[in-house]
């Protein structure tokens, strides 16, 4: 061991540890990412008034709805995501979609009380849509993960928001306004029907 | 002998010397990986997310069985990280990070009552899981005992947060019989924690259904 | 004899204890490089003394307004604020040193090294909003970098904690913390005291075996210093912890003119770091009680005898480096 290569140890060990690695990771654009995934389904006038509608219905029918939609409607809307992702065709997506709306609308306005197991079946339906028309539409340069979240979380919110609109319906004044809020949301739902059967036709 | 001594002396010495020149701006500089070892799960989504998961199954079943993670989660950490350093780097797979958070998320929406030794099981597989994951961050000039030390304060000080918080939300726990015939539609926030999970098992299924994509 | 084979040892040492130094001053990685200010903004840049590697290869960064191709340097309206630093540096470009020779002002000199890889030139003009903003960010970015990487000062807040519990009397207990190195720092700062480094280093780890055997012993049920006046303690040993980040700042190559408001900025980021520390230790206490997670009745003196047997070893280590200079 010569003193000149002793010497340089010290050298050699002060400039390993100051070149830190770099925090910087592989994971590409997570911000954008998180924020296409949260914007998507707020961008669709379809999707959110439809989302909207299915938790002011889910609040409207009671437990057990008021509590089994919130933990299941993410993950029927996932697993529709996913046949999206896939590119497994559904049939008509743009009119069942526009007509999510109008029957859930329509079903608020009439406060239509349906046993729970039909409810279910129709939320999961247009769920499964709705999760389809997203996982379809996936920007292919985001970062999926973050895509994913930002979704889930988009629409998890818009969900909370109607059971809050819905739990309104304690009192008779705010079963009128929501009542009211579902006939312009099955109004709207209508509209994007027609739309798209005329853009469809 | 005599030569021996004296080339030792030497070095010890001139170690000697140099250590306190070095010392008083090295000596700050040299804790650094330890940081980059504790920042850097937070800055990897699937980490975040996972973490999360795990903590928040564990806090909502409560105090007598989340307490173990406090010392298996970091544990685990350290064992995958030093397996990881070992066998080479493991490619990240999505797929199996997909499917944790499916069955975690499923676990927690299904509001199961997981037994302590497959929640201790489950954790510290996933902890190792990670920390193998981590390991590709392992520069060849990286400390890598600061490192693991970094993760695995990192790894506890989260888990440790995050159950005590769900604990804290989800308030004491019923642990009665009578657990189904009281109201549940009134217990919001056990609903709240359920519906959580629902929506981290839904961004599992995406995910598991994005690398299936690809 | 065997006196002659102490000298010779002695004279082993002696030699030992120079030739480090002297093989320092004959290397020649050294680099000198002269910034001289043509026009308002604008700098023609000099190699007076080229490094050993070759001018060309030292990667030279510059603040991101600033255009660089040597010769020319130009800053715009802003001036050459900001840092600058070498990408390169290490075992083959040890230290260069960086001369910047203003219109206005006197010329001033940089050091950039392992050690100090990052040098912030704030200008010799009136201070702007801008130099302000540079100096805080630098200064409380080391203030904070400091703190955390500064295990010995955490140690002894944790120590601190664990002995007050929580509540009012911790709040003021940390607060007699910062007042106490606030204050031996300003004035270690601006020279009123100077005291060695490497005997305070030892003094500083002696500071936390203190406080582990305080734990120690409010554990055994009796009452120590700390528990009884808690403020005091934090404040004396407060004091010897401040000259400490003195001697850290000292190390950055301040400027005199600047050393009030980079001080009060290193002094907030010391606080940032402090304080965010203190905080998460509270919240992993709170934690652990809401878990109900406590060690075990044997265990219970074993993170004080951890903080004591840690601070030994430091003292011991700074002690053998205070006796072998």
């Amino acid at each position: 061991m010569s003193l000149r290569s002793l010497r340089t140890l010290p050298l050699a060990a002060a400039a390993i540890l100051l070149s830190q690695p770099a925090l910087a990771h592989e994971q590409a654009d997570v911000g954008g990412g998180l924020a296409a995934g949260l914007l998507h389904p707020l961008t669709g006038a379809d999707h959110l008034i439809a989302m909207v509608a299915v938790g002011i219905w889910g609040a409207q029918l009671g437990a057990p709805a008021i509590w089994v939609l919130p933990i299941t409607f993410p993950l029927v809307m996932a697993f529709g995501g996913v046949l999206g992702i896939l590119h497994v065709p559904l049939p008509m997506p743009e009119v069942v979609i526009a007509l999510s709306a109008l029957v859930l609308g329509g079903a608020v306005a009439l406060r239509l009380k349906l046993p729970f197991a039909a409810a279910a079946a129709i939320v999961a339906v247009f769920a499964i849509f709705h999760g389809h028309a997203h996982g379809a539409e996936l920007p292919g340069s985001a970062n999926p993960l973050a895509y994913g979240i930002g979704f889930v979380v988009a629409t998890g919110l818009l969900h909370l928001c109607g059971i809050v609109i819905g739990t309104l319906t304690r009192w008779p004044a705010g079963e009128r306004i929501v009542q009211g809020l579902g006939a312009i949301i099955a109004l709207l739902g209508g509209y994007f029907l027609l739309h798209s059967l005329g853009a469809s036709a | 002998m005599r030569r021996t001594l004296k080339h030792g002396l030497i070095a010890t010495a001139l170690l000697l010397a140099q250590a306190p020149a070095a010392e008083a701006h090295i000596v700050a500089i040299r804790l650094g990986d330890f940081y980059a070892g504790a920042l850097h799960p937070f800055t990897d989504l699937q980490d975040v997310l996972l973490w999360l998961a795990m903590g928040l199954l564990a806090g909502s079943l409560g105090a007598a069985r989340g307490r173990w993670l406090v010392a298996l989660f970091p544990l685990g950490l350290l064992a995958g990280l030093a397996l990881g350093a070992r066998v080479g780097t493991i490619a990240a797979n999505p797929a199996i990070d997909a499917v944790i958070a499916v069955v975690l998320g499923l676990l927690l929406a299904a509001g199961a009552r997981v037994p302590t030794v497959l929640l201790c099981v489950m954790a510290f597989a996933l902890a190792a899981l990670r920390g193998a994951a981590n390991a590709s961050d392992l520069a060849p000039n990286t400390d890598r005992l600061l490192f693991a030390g970094g993760l695995a304060c990192a790894g506890y000080a989260a888990i440790t947060l995050i159950m005590a918080l769900t604990l804290a939300f989800r308030g004491p726990l019923s642990d009665s019989s009578k657990d189904s015939s009281k109201d549940t539609s009134k217990d919001w926030r056990g609903i709240a924690l359920r519906a959580l999970g629902g929506w981290i098992a839904a961004i599992g299924l995406m995910m598991a259904g994005l690398a299936f994509a690809s | 004899m065997i006196d002659l084979r102490y000298l010779r040892i002695a004279l082993l040492l002696v030699t030992a204890l120079i030739l480090p130094r002297a093989l320092f001053a004959h290397e020649a990685t050294l680099g000198v490089l002269e910034f001289r200010e043509v026009r308002p903004g604008a700098f023609i840049g000099l190699w007076t003394m080229e490094p050993t590697v070759g001018a060309d290869r030292v990667d030279l960064k510059v603040p991101p307004h600033c255009f660089l191709r040597l010769p020319e340097l130009n800053c715009g309206e802003k001036g050459l604020v900001g840092q600058i630093t070498i990408g390169n540096l290490g075992a083959d470009m040890s230290a260069a040193l960086i001369k910047i020779i203003p219109l206005k002002g006197e010329p001033r000199s940089y050091t950039i090294s392992t050690a100090n890889p990052v040098v912030t030139v704030l200008g010799t003009d009136a201070p702007t909003i801008d130099t302000w903003l540079e100096l805080a960010k630098t200064y409380i970015n080391y203030g904070i970098d400091h703190i955390l990487l500064g295990a010995d000062h955490l140690l002894f807040v944790l120590g601190l904690i664990w002995i007050v519990n929580g509540g009012w009397r911790l709040v003021k207990t940390i607060t007699a913390f910062t007042v106490g190195h606030s204050a031996s720092l300003a004035a270690t700062a601006f020279g009123l005291i100077g005291v060695p480094e490497r005997p305070l280093n030892a003094c500083i780890a002696l500071s936390i075996v203190f406080v582990g055997v305080e734990i120690v012993k409010q554990q055994r049920g009796e009452i120590g210093w700390t528990a009884r006046y808690p403020w005091a303690v934090a404040v004396t040993f407060g004091l010897v912890h401040g000259i400490g980040f003195a001697s850290a700042l000292a190390g950055l190559g301040l400027e005199r003119r600047l050393l009030p408001p980079a001080l009060l900025f290193f002094n907030v980021g010391v606080e940032i770091g402090q304080l965010a520390f203190v905080l998460l230790v509270l919240a992993l206490i709170w934690a652990h009680r809401r878990l109900d997670a406590v060690l075990p009745r044997w265990g219970e003196a074993l993170p004080a005898y951890a903080i004591g047997s840690v601070a030994m070893f430091w003292f011991i280590g700074r002690l053998l480096i205070v006796l072998s200079t």
